[in-house]
């Protein structure tokens, strides 16, 4: 496994982490923010803090409040796998 | 610790001193901190990545943040027709946008620790409706409402969000301001008398402590409006 899909692997091990329904399997597709969000915005705020936590132990920050980051995605926490991809995009780009 | 704005002077310091009175660990940001006798760091309110500079300095060192006081602010009396929109903008970055980043940068460090009390300022010149303040007042009423907003998100990680808004404190915030203006507006109050920093200064202690764990959401005026 590459080292970007080890960390996907991590990201959404976090989330299957704060699901309500621990059957849900997490995939790309599947809505962080919206109507069909699998979490509610508390969860959300935690996963946020957990994978700032993730990025530390990692030797990076991870910054989930920036315009930057907002925009270059239009929200990262649109899809897990937009998260995710963000998340290994400010890895490798903070690194 | 808690961390203030506005530190370096009036209301702000006023409530940094009467905090580290009461052995509570402060940390107090200004634009200009050369003065500032306490643990301090310089910071403009209204730019987002000074802020963040700060949060992330906090961080590093391992703070626990419990609290924010967010007193930085600037007044203006003028008629709306006659402020520059240079200053219409500036109160509006420093007095709303300051307080909203602030809380958006701060409250993280306060969610970790499911605790934390975030006190904004308003203006007893947003429920008088007083003449002559009207894009001050503006920015407070934005404040008012972001913390109504702002409590609720808040309130699922314990932490309580609250608004004082003060009536004309003495402080140097009402140089220029005669003390005809003064009178005409402390009269509006329920209660008309000017009060001193020392009485905002109770109501933040108050707003910190455990004792007021029920109140979120709310703006308390100074002097009752």
């Amino acid at each position: 496994m590459s080292s970007a899909e080890s960390v996907k692997s991590e990201v959404f091990s976090q989330i299957a982490r704060l699901l309500e329904a621990k059957s849900l399997t997490v995939t790309d597709d599947m809505p962080l923010i919206g109507g069909d969000s699998v979490l509610d915005s508390m969860k959300l705020v935690e996963l946020c803090l957990a994978l700032e936590d993730k990025a530390a132990d990692m030797g990076f920050e991870f910054d989930w409040t920036s315009d930057a980051a907002m925009s270059r995605s239009r929200s990262m926490f649109r899809t897990a796998g937009s998260l995710a991809a963000e998340f290994i995009s400010q890895m490798e780009s903070k690194k | 610790m808690i961390v203030v704005t506005g530190a370096s002077k009036g209301l702000g310091r006023a409530i940094c001193e009467r905090l580290i009175d009461k052995s509570i660990d402060v940390f107090g940001l200004a634009r200009n901190v050369e003065e500032v006798p306490f643990a301090s760091m310089s910071c403009d309110v209204s730019s987002y990545d000074s802020i963040k500079a700060v949060v992330q300095k906090l961080k590093s060192d391992g703070a626990k943040v419990t609290g924010l006081v967010n007193a930085a602010g600037i007044a203006s009396m003028n008629l709306a027709v006659t402020t520059p929109p240079s200053v219409a903008q500036k109160i509006i970055n420093t007095n709303l946008l300051g307080t909203i980043y602030c809380c958006q940068l701060f409250a993280p460090l306060m969610l970790r620790n499911k605790k934390g009390s975030i006190i904004n300022f308003s203006t007893i010149a947003v429920a008088l409706g007083l003449k002559g303040e009207s894009i001050y007042a503006a920015s407070k009423a934005g404040v008012e409402g972001f913390t109504r907003s702002f409590a609720r998100e808040m309130a699922d990680f314990n932490v309580k969000v609250n608004c004082i808004a003060p009536g004309p404190i003495d402080t140097s915030l009402l140089k220029g301001i005669t003390s005809e203006q003064i009178n005409r507006i402390v009269s509006q109050q329920i209660i008309p008398k000017q009060f001193k920093p020392k009485t905002v200064a109770d109501l933040v202690e108050l707003l910190i402590d455990d004792r007021s764990d029920s109140l979120s959401g709310q703006v308390l005026h100074v002097g009752g409006a």
